[in-house]
Formats: C-alpha cells, sequence, structure tokens
C-alpha cells in the first residue's frame, strides 16, 4: 500500500480507538506514574474514543481534514496525562499533513515524527520512559524505514515493532516501574493504538485476547494494586502468593463434577486477590492465602497440579522496601526542666507548646493569673527547675511571687507580650542553668520589637493621639501609635513605625475576629511592601486583640 | 514559617521554601506545564519564565492555622487541554507532597499566567 487517504486514516483511528477500548482494563492495572490513581487506560480510552468519535463525523476523503477532526476530538476529549500526550502527538502530525490529500509512507513517518516533536514542546521536563518516549522511539523506527519502502503497511509494521520494544525497556529509564515491575501504562496505550492502526491497514482483525493470556495480566494487575508505596510489611494479611494449575482428572471430577463458580466460593475461604480461570481441561488459581497448603489441598480434589509456585510475600515486601521505621510521638510525663508561660488564645498556646512551652496557664489582658495559678501550673508539670514567662506586663508581678513561693529554682523573664515569650522560649537551652538561661532569654525578648492592634474603649487622648471609642490602637511596644477605625490603616501605619531596614522576620498572630483570608492579605501585604522580610502567619485566636505582631 | 514534624528523635522543620521547590520540581515535570510564572508579574516584568533558582517565586505556599494552601503560578502550552494540564499538575504535586514529606495539604490551586506558542 503506497498512499493511505482521509478514508482509510478515518478506518485506522477507529480500529486504534476499538483496540484501545478492548484493554483499557489492562492498561489501568499498569498505572503507577506519575500518581497512582489507576486511570490511564480509562483516561486514554475516553480521550481516544472522542477523538475518533469526532474523526467519524467529519470523515473527508482528504486526508488533512480527517485529521484536523481527530485532532480536534482528542484535544475536546483529552483526560489525563496520557490522553493529554496523545492529543498532542496527533495535534503535530495533524499540523504537518493539514494540506494533504494523501499520504506516502515518507510523510506519513515524518508526520507522526512532527508530532513527536510537538508533544515534547508542550513539557519543560519531558519525563523519559512514559509514552513520550514510546511515541519518539516508534516515529523515529517508522522515519528511518520509510527512506528505504514505499510501503505504508511495512513502515506500519515497524513502528508497531518498536513502539512495542520501547514498551518494554521503559522500566530501564523509570524507576518507579521497575519497582512495581510493570511497563508504562501510557505507552501500552500507546501500542494499543497502534497495533489498531496496522491491523486496519492490514485488513486483520484483532485477535480478543484469550482467556489464559489474560490470567498473566490479571496476576500482574492483582499484584499492582497491592504494592502501593505506603504498606507495612506487617499490614500484610495473606503472606504466601500461591499460583497452580489444576489439570482436571476424569475419575475425580466424575466424584467433585468441577464448577467454576462454586470452585471460586470455596478458594474465596482461603484468602484474598483470587483470580481463578478454567477451560474443560485445566483451571488456572491464583490467590494471596496464608495457608497455601489448604489451597493446594481443597484444588487436589479435581485432578492433578501442576506449575505450582508460592512466594513469600512478606520476604518480597522486606527486600523492596526495607524495615520501615516508625516515628512515635515521645511522651514525657513530667518536665523536669520547666518553662511555664501565659497566654489568651488557643492558637497561641498551641504556638508556644510547640516550640517548647512545658504549660500555658489561660489569660492575659483582661483575666490575668493569680500566683496561686502560676505555682499550681508549674506544680502541674512536676518541675524541678522552672522559667516563668508572664507575656504581659500586669503578670509580672504575679509571676515573680510564684517563684518565690514554689520552692523550687525559679527564674522569671519579664517577657511583656507574647512575641517576647516567643523569642524567649526559643533561646532556652535545655543544657544550662538556671540563671544562664534567665540572662540569655531575657536577652532574646529584648530584642524583639512587639506591635499590637486592639480596640478602644473609650474616648480619650494619649501621647497627643486622639483616641475615639471602638477604634483600632496601634501598639508599638506600649506606645500608641494610630488610633483609626479602619483596621488597615492601623495596621500600615503601624507597620511602617515597627519594620526597618534591618529587619528580616515579621510574625503576624491573628486573632478569633480576623478572618483566614484578612489575614493572609495582610501577609500578602507585608511582603511586597517590605519584601526583604520573611512573614510567618499563625492563628492566635486570640480575643481583643486582632493581631499581635513580631519584629525582628 | 514552615511546617514542623516531631518524632522520637526530634523535629524535623521544613521551611516553605523547600515546599515551593519541591512543588515547583513536580509541577515542571507534569505534561503540558511549559513554565512556572512569578506571582508578581507587574513587578517582575511579563510572564517571564522563571528559572530553577526561582520556583519559589511562582509558588506559594500559606499556612493558615494548621492548614497549608499551596498556590501556583504556570504557563502552559498552547493547544493543550487547559483544564485538564491543571488538574494533573494539582494531583501530581499532592501525591508529592504526601510521597516526599508526608505533608497533605488543604488546597492547591492552579494560576495559569500564560500559554506559550511553539510554532
Amino acid at each position: 500500500m503506497n498512499f493511505i487517504d482521509g478514508v482509510k486514516f478515518a478506518d485506522m483511528v477507529r480500529m486504534g480507538a476499538h483496540h484501545l477500548h478492548q484493554n483499557a482494563d489492562y492498561v489501568d492495572s499498569l498505572n503507577v506514574f506519575p500518581v497512582p490513581d489507576g486511570d490511564t487506560g480509562t483516561n486514554m480510552n475516553l480521550s481516544m474514543t472522542s477523538g475518533a468519535k469526532e474523526t467519524e463525523a467529519n470523515v473527508s476523503a482528504h486526508l488533512g481534514k480527517t485529521a484536523q477532526a481527530l485532532s480536534k476530538g482528542l484535544l475536546m476529549g483529552a483526560r489525563g496525562n496520557s490522553g493529554v500526550i496523545l492529543s498532542q502527538l496527533f495535534r503535530g502530525f495533524g499540523k504537518a499533513v493539514e494540506e494533504e490529500e494523501k499520504l506516502d509512507s515518507k510523510k506519513f513517518a515524518n508526520s507522526l515524527e512532527y508530532g513527536v516533536q510537538t508533544a515534547y514542546k508542550a513539557v519543560m521536563k519531558p519525563v523519559e520512559g512514559t509514552i513520550l518516549t514510546v511515541a519518539k522511539d516508534a516515529a523515529n523506527k517508522g522515519v528511518e524505514v520509510a527512506k528505504s519502502t514505499t510501503d505504508i503497511i511495512k513502515v506500519m509494521e515497524a513502528i508497531v515493532e518498536e513502539s512495542k520494544a520501547s514498551l518494554k525497556r521503559t522500566p530501564d529509564l523509570l524507576p518507579v516501574l521497575k519497582e512495581v515491575g510493570v511497563v508504562d501504562s501510557g505507552g501500552q496505550g500507546l501500542v494499543y493504538v497502534y497495533e489498531g492502526f496496522l491491523a486496519c491497514l492490514k485488513g486483520e482483525e484483532l485477535p480478543e485476547r484469550t482467556n489464559m493470556d489474560l490470567m498473566e495480566d490479571l496476576v500482574n494487575a492483582e499484584h499492582h494494586r497491592g504494592v502501593q508505596g505506603f504498606m507495612n510489611t506487617e499490614d500484610i494479611v495473606y503472606g504466601y502468593c500461591t499460583e497452580f494449575m489444576v489439570k482436571f482428572e476424569d475419575e475425580k471430577v466424575k466424584k467433585h463434577p468441577f464448577e467454576e463458580g462454586d470452585f471460586r466460593q470455596d478458594l474465596s475461604k482461603f484468602g484474598d486477590s483470587l483470580l481463578v480461570i478454567s477451560d474443560e481441561e485445566i483451571a488456572k488459581v491464583h490467590i494471596h492465602t496464608e495457608e497455601p497448603g489448604d489451597a493446594l489441598n481443597y484444588a487436589q480434589q479435581y485432578g492433578s497440579l501442576i506449575n505450582i509456585k508460592i512466594e513469600n510475600m512478606r520476604q518480597q515486601h522486606i527486600d523492596i522496601v526495607g524495615e520501615s521505621h516508625s516515628t512515635k510521638k515521645a511522651e514525657t510525663a513530667s518536665h523536669p526542666y520547666a518553662i511555664v508561660t501565659v497566654a489568651m488564645g488557643t492558637g497561641i498556646a498551641d504556638l508556644l507548646k510547640s516550640i517548647g512551652a512545658s504549660a500555658v496557664i489561660e489569660g492575659g489582658q483582661t483575666m490575668n493569673p493569680s500566683t496561686e495559678d502560676i505555682v499550681k501550673a508549674i506544680k502541674d508539670v512536676g518541675a524541678e527547675r522552672v522559667i516563668i514567662l508572664p507575656n504581659n506586663k500586669n503578670i509580672i508581678m504575679a509571676a515573680k511571687q510564684a517563684a518565690e513561693v514554689i520552692g523550687i529554682e525559679a527564674a522569671v523573664v519579664e517577657t511583656k507580650s507574647v512575641p517576647e515569650g516567643l523569642a524567649a522560649i526559643l533561646a532556652f537551652n535545655p543544657e544550662a542553668e538556671v540563671a544562664d538561661n534567665e540572662k540569655s532569654m531575657s536577652k532574646a525578648a529584648a530584642g524583639v520589637k512587639t506591635g499590637q492592634v486592639t480596640y478602644s474603649i473609650r474616648d480619650t487622648s494619649i501621647d497627643g493621639i486622639d483616641i475615639k471609642k471602638d477604634d483600632f490602637m496601634g501598639l508599638a511596644g506600649s506606645k500608641i501609635v494610630i488610633s483609626n477605625p479602619s483596621l488597615d490603616d492601623v495596621m500600615k501605619t503601624l507597620l511602617e513605625s515597627l519594620i526597618n531596614e534591618d529587619d528580616e522576620i515579621v510574625t503576624i498572630i491573628y486573632g478569633e475576629d480576623v478572618t483566614e483570608q484578612e489575614a493572609a492579605e495582610i501577609a500578602e501585604y507585608v511582603e511586597s511592601t517590605y519584601d526583604h522580610t520573611e512573614v510567618e502567619l499563625y492563628n492566635g485566636k486570640q480575643p481583643l486583640y486582632p493581631y499581635i505582631l513580631s519584629v525582628e | 514559617m514552615s511546617i514542623e514534624m516531631k518524632n522520637d528523635y526530634g523535629t524535623i522543620d521544613i521551611t516553605n521554601d523547600v515546599i515551593a521547590q519541591v512543588v515547583g520540581e513536580a509541577a515542571i515535570e507534569c505534561y503540558g506545564i511549559v513554565g512556572m510564572a512569578s506571582r508578581h508579574q507587574i513587578r517582575d516584568g511579563l510572564t517571564d519564565i522563571l528559572g530553577k533558582e526561582n520556583y519559589a517565586k511562582g509558588v506559594i505556599v500559606r499556612n493558615i492555622g494548621d492548614e497549608t494552601h499551596i498556590d501556583m503560578y504556570v504557563i502552559i502550552g498552547y493547544g493543550t487541554k487547559i483544564s485538564e494540564v491543571a488538574y494533573q499538575v494539582q494531583s501530581k504535586v499532592m501525591y508529592t507532597l504526601k510521597k516526599t514529606l508526608s505533608l497533605t495539604v488543604d488546597s492547591v490551586n492552579i494560576f495559569v499566567q500564560g500559554v506559550r506558542v511553539t510554532n
């Protein structure tokens, strides 16, 4: 055959789509890359079906027009990575043949090759060992063969053969395939499409897959489903992968007539991943079981056992993934060297705990914990030595009293705000003496600039600033820098007064009255306005203070 | 800003920059993505494709409370099905974070900043 025209090409597409459709389940079973959701076959099949439908509806003797229809249908129906790539391959092909009435062998191969180039251009980092590689190798082979023959069938044969060879090589290029022991699913899908093309050119019907061939694939598929990276060896319930065939013997079958349904039902009691395929002479069985012997004994009632293969899957799994180390959280009941601190807002409490506070006492501006509260907290954590961080100037006194009466070694680092408390905790050294920690933690706390935004509860005037009831007030340290009904304006002015050129980190702790969205916008504003700073955003859930800022 | 994990031996801190880099790498392996774009188009010039060292500029990791959200700014090849490519990036990013950092994010948002036309 020296030429193909639009009508012939439409037939090829139909055949390719049909063959892929026939085998979509198998392609699904191969799916590992890049996200193991097992739908490559489904996706490719839907994409190709959409392409074939559009082609069908617009068949033209003009090959270029038919190829355009395919290209359009594939683009519209593209699903999944493999579907998108398939659509790109034929989009390029369609472009190359746009003006062609019909194709000769050279033009056909070159156009496929052009499709591959197009497909490669649509990705920044092509991953080799995928459908891209298979398409590339096959097209190159086609171009090479077309140089010496005008017979399109010969060229297509070479393309199919090379695509299969390339598919076999995919595990060498992509480690994840080797790990699971499959070839690339998208590549396999493309091979099916090409096989369909060839069968159409030859006027052949493609063989339907036989049951017995199917078994191999099903077993692969079944195993593949079980091999997903997150499984622990101890999760394997049925440890032996058991495969065998029963060759029926007349005498036995007389006694126990073989019924595939019953046979499967009986075997299913022994384990899972059960596959049974049978014909008049033989039944093939695959099962994962903890008692392979029992399964074999049962099957022996029907005939002699051949081709028995039993593998220990736990051992295999250990070999593959190595022993997984468990990462249990260390549970410590007591804190011999404790940090006890004060905060309002569950978010802030969590934050303080997350960086090392042993206990956080609920309290703050309006509900200051008493000396007794602090003593109780220290006793509760079972401390032998303790550092107390009041995080509020109104609590410093109570903290100092607690340190005096507690009867263990204790020190108060006079933190006046949450940011100072955070900085102090970060400077804590569990190896150091209490007095040394007190020094270094105080120094760290002093290095932090604190900003706070809160409401005014009455009209007043402080530091020359007029304050109206319900205004937002911005405090830099303990000084009021702005009072204004607009939270945004207050924040911006406050930030401006806090941040200078040398500052690197701005921590924003937002309160219960602020939405995530608002907080994120503020963070964004800080990052874009002061681009030398890093912004950290925490949901402190604190009442009364929409924002607490720390700048360092 | 960072993600912290604890185990028997201590804590592991993964900064947002690392997450952005991992996410960027995963994204550009996705079919149909021809580049990462800066989120500040006006400031950094129009849809420049970012170099490897700058992926973080096209990826924003937002930690809001204990949720993590990722915004990605990408450039997609012309002629691909953009919705599908974007969906692929989302699932690949989710998968990669789970696999490499055992991190589950709450959302991955794709902002297509441009399409690149090749011949």
